[in-house]
């Protein structure tokens, strides 16, 4: 029964065939060119159907550009007091001879991403060329950020890191993905190895200009007893995806995912999850707000996946989604599939408007409409800044939120 | 003649279809304390959240002047600016909004409203002190998300904390003893009664009489569908606790 009817590419879809090639990558060109890429028939891509949304590729950057140039060409879009920054540019690592002690700067050759059937992840290994390898030795102080920008005229760029944090280490990681003005498509990709008894705390933030469109995706192996924090920031991009995989490999371990989709007029980000608890006795909580003002789109996909041998697993997911204009739409999608049976498991979904008891309440005390609004959006967000501990890097990140809601970001 | 701090003239109002006001006329002088009293679903909440400007209510005919100045047409944040007050009967949990994070701001709001600087943070800090002193609020209350997880007693102190600090002309006191046990009574009584002065004027909105054994009244008036049916001293007060409202129902209709 199953005929295959050969899809109509599309002009992204031409283009990548042919970067994909001329990199030599024929399978992962031959894949696009059977089944295009993915649409709403596609499950994962239900509700960011990149056949419709990417409706053009740029040129493939080229990587032995002036990288020194670009280094030079301004400072970073977020600049967090103390913390330790290393560029990558247009998808190659900048030299680094200043990493604080215990943390080491090299790279590789190659994509850190393991094999995956995802059109983006598919993408990125094909194409990225080089990947920035991190190993955190033991506890650092400093913030260390990963500077991902792109540069120049618009440009299709695909970079990669690959991070080992050593057992019992602690960091705090900071990715800034950011472009110059122009229609770029970035493509990022992180893999994290969270090791024993390690305490971890990784941002990814976009805070491109809203000519680009960013991908991103991370991807988590946890080891047992450690603690992993994920946020994973929206404020920037026409279109965006960060995609998050995560596995638990050791028991005892917990992981608190989360993060803050703001999207305004004309954008379409999405925020997709696939947490694995692999072993007994691990925790996790997901925890995804969604903010929509003006036409726009806000995606949230969240799966949870409880493996057999995973007993005593304790998961709870939860997407809360504040629509600030009737134009603006924000879909929620939470799964869990569990194939252990002594389990505690949950998700929740809430959508609504700013309540309007407490916008009430804020007035006749005296605080403007407007300013009212601003107290409890940035109420609502809370729940996800504020466990952030580093006080320079959570004024940024509440500074990145403000300009947000004064529709100065991007 | 002094121009009395509230005055309202033949106040109608609506929600949906429903009429729930219907001609309420009072006048209160400056320094004055009154009570209005009434059964549940009198209409006596409706009155305090139309004069504090909610939304939900359509005004139908009438006025009301706060020192003189047309309150109806003022937004809610403009006419807290003017010097109105309502403590709520339920204050509303804002979770995420730090206590002095939005009392800063309501005080900045005010002061920049009325042409006033912005307070700096030691002079905040310390109005915010001697404030909640009395009220035995203590700062780490105040770190907490405004009203979250407070029990009834800390809700209602912090109400009066916030109208200590506002320093409003008319105060509109909507049920504030209600979950009150005796010991916090007291103490939300007198936080009232130490903000009493000759130039603030006070509604005091309840159906209980316990209240004003600790906020004495200068006058009391007793409301029945929708309007004031009878005003006189305390002691109406007094009466109304011992008969119920029921012989007042016939001058409402």
């Amino acid at each position: 029964m199953a005929f295959s009817v050969p899809v109509r590419l599309g002009a992204a879809e031409n283009t990548l065939i042919e970067q994909l090639n001329s990199a030599g990558a024929a399978a992962t060109a031959e894949r696009i060119s059977v089944a295009g890429l993915p649409t709403r028939r596609v499950e994962s891509y239900h509700y960011t159907d990149l056949k419709t949304l990417l409706r053009s590729v740029p040129p493939l950057a080229d990587q032995n550009d002036t990288l020194d140039a670009f280094l030079k060409s301004g400072a970073t879009p977020f600049h967090v007091e103390g913390a330790h920054q290393i560029t990558i540019a247009n998808g190659a690592v900048a030299y680094d001879d200043n990493a604080p002690a215990g943390v080491i700067v090299g790279k590789a050759e190659g994509n850190a991403l393991s094999t995956r059937d995802d059109v983006l992840v598919h993408l990125n290994t094909a194409l990225a060329k080089e990947s920035l390898t991190l190993t955190i030795e033991n506890t650092i102080e400093q913030v260390i950020q990963i500077d991902r920008r792109i540069e120049g005229e618009a440009a299709h760029v695909l970079d990669s890191a690959k991070i080992f944090v050593a057992d019992n280490a602690s960091v705090t990681i900071l990715e800034t993905l950011s472009s110059s003005d122009a229609a770029h498509v970035g493509n990022h990709a992180t893999y994290l190895a969270v090791g024993r008894n390690t305490v971890v705390t990784h941002i990814v933030i976009d805070l491109s200009p809203r000519a680009a469109t960013q991908f991103s995706t991370s991807e988590y192996t946890i080891a047992d007893g450690a603690k992993l924090r994920t946020v994973t920031i929206h404020a920037g991009a026409a279109l965006s995806r960060s995609q998050i995989f995560a596995r638990f490999t050791g028991e005892g371990a917990h992981g608190d995912f989360t993060g803050l989709n703001l999207v305004e007029d004309g954008q379409h980000n999405d925020i997709t999850i696939d947490i694995r608890h692999g072993v007994a006795n691990t925790t996790s909580q997901e925890l995804y707000k969604q903010i929509a003002r003006g036409r726009s789109k806000a995606v949230f996909q969240g799966k949870i996946v409880v493996e057999r041998d995973a007993q005593k697993t304790d998961a709870k997911m939860m997407m809360q989604g504040l629509m600030l204009s009737n134009e603006a739409e924000i879909l929620s999608k939470p799964e869990l599939e569990i194939y252990a049976d002594d389990v505690v498991c949950g998700h929740g979904s809430t959508c609504g408007e700013l309540d309007e008891d407490s916008m009430f309440y804020l007035m006749s005390r005296g605080i403007p409409k407007a300013e009212a609004e601003t107290m409890l959006v940035r109420g609502f967000i809370e729940e996800v800044l504020d466990p952030v501990e580093n006080e320079a890097l959570a004024e940024a990140l509440h500074g990145v939120v403000d300009r947000w809601l004064l529709g100065k970001a991007g | 003649m002094t121009t009395p701090i509230l005055e309202i003239r033949n106040l109608h109002a609506r929600i949906e279809d429903r009429e729930i006001l219907k001609g309420v006329n009072l006048i209160i002088p400056p320094g004055e304390v009154h009570a209005v009293m009434g059964r549940n679903g009198s209409g006596k909440s409706t009155l305090s959240y139309v004069l504090a400007g909610k939304e939900d209510y359509e005004i139908t005919e009438g006025e009301v002047l706060l020192d003189g100045e047309n309150l109806l047409e003022m937004e809610p944040a403009e006419r807290a600016a003017a010097g109105l007050f309502l403590a709520f009967q339920y204050p509303i949990e804002i979770p995420g909004v730090a206590t002095m994070t939005f009392l800063k701001a309501a005080m900045n709001a005010q002061r920049k409203a009325r042409g006033e600087g912005e307070l700096s943070t030691p002079d905040f800090m310390r109005a915010v002190k001697t404030a909640g002193t009395d009220l035995h609020i203590d700062t780490d209350m105040l770190k907490r998300p405004l009203n979250v997880g407070f029990s009834g007693g800390e809700k209602k102190r912090a109400e009066v904390l916030q109208m200590a600090l506002l320093q409003p002309k008319m105060c509109i006191l909507d049920e504030t003893d209600s979950g009150l046990d005796i010991d916090a009574l007291q103490v939300v009584s007198k936080g009232v009664n130490a903000l009493r002065n000759a130039g603030r004027s006070m509604l005091v909105i309840t159906h209980y009489q316990r209240l004003l054994n600790h906020i004495i009244p200068d006058v009391v008036h007793v409301f029945s569908d929708g309007k004031i049916v009878e005003s006189g001293d305390k002691s109406l007060a007094l009466q109304l606790e011992a008969k119920g409202y029921a012989d007042f129902d016939n001058a409402a209709a």
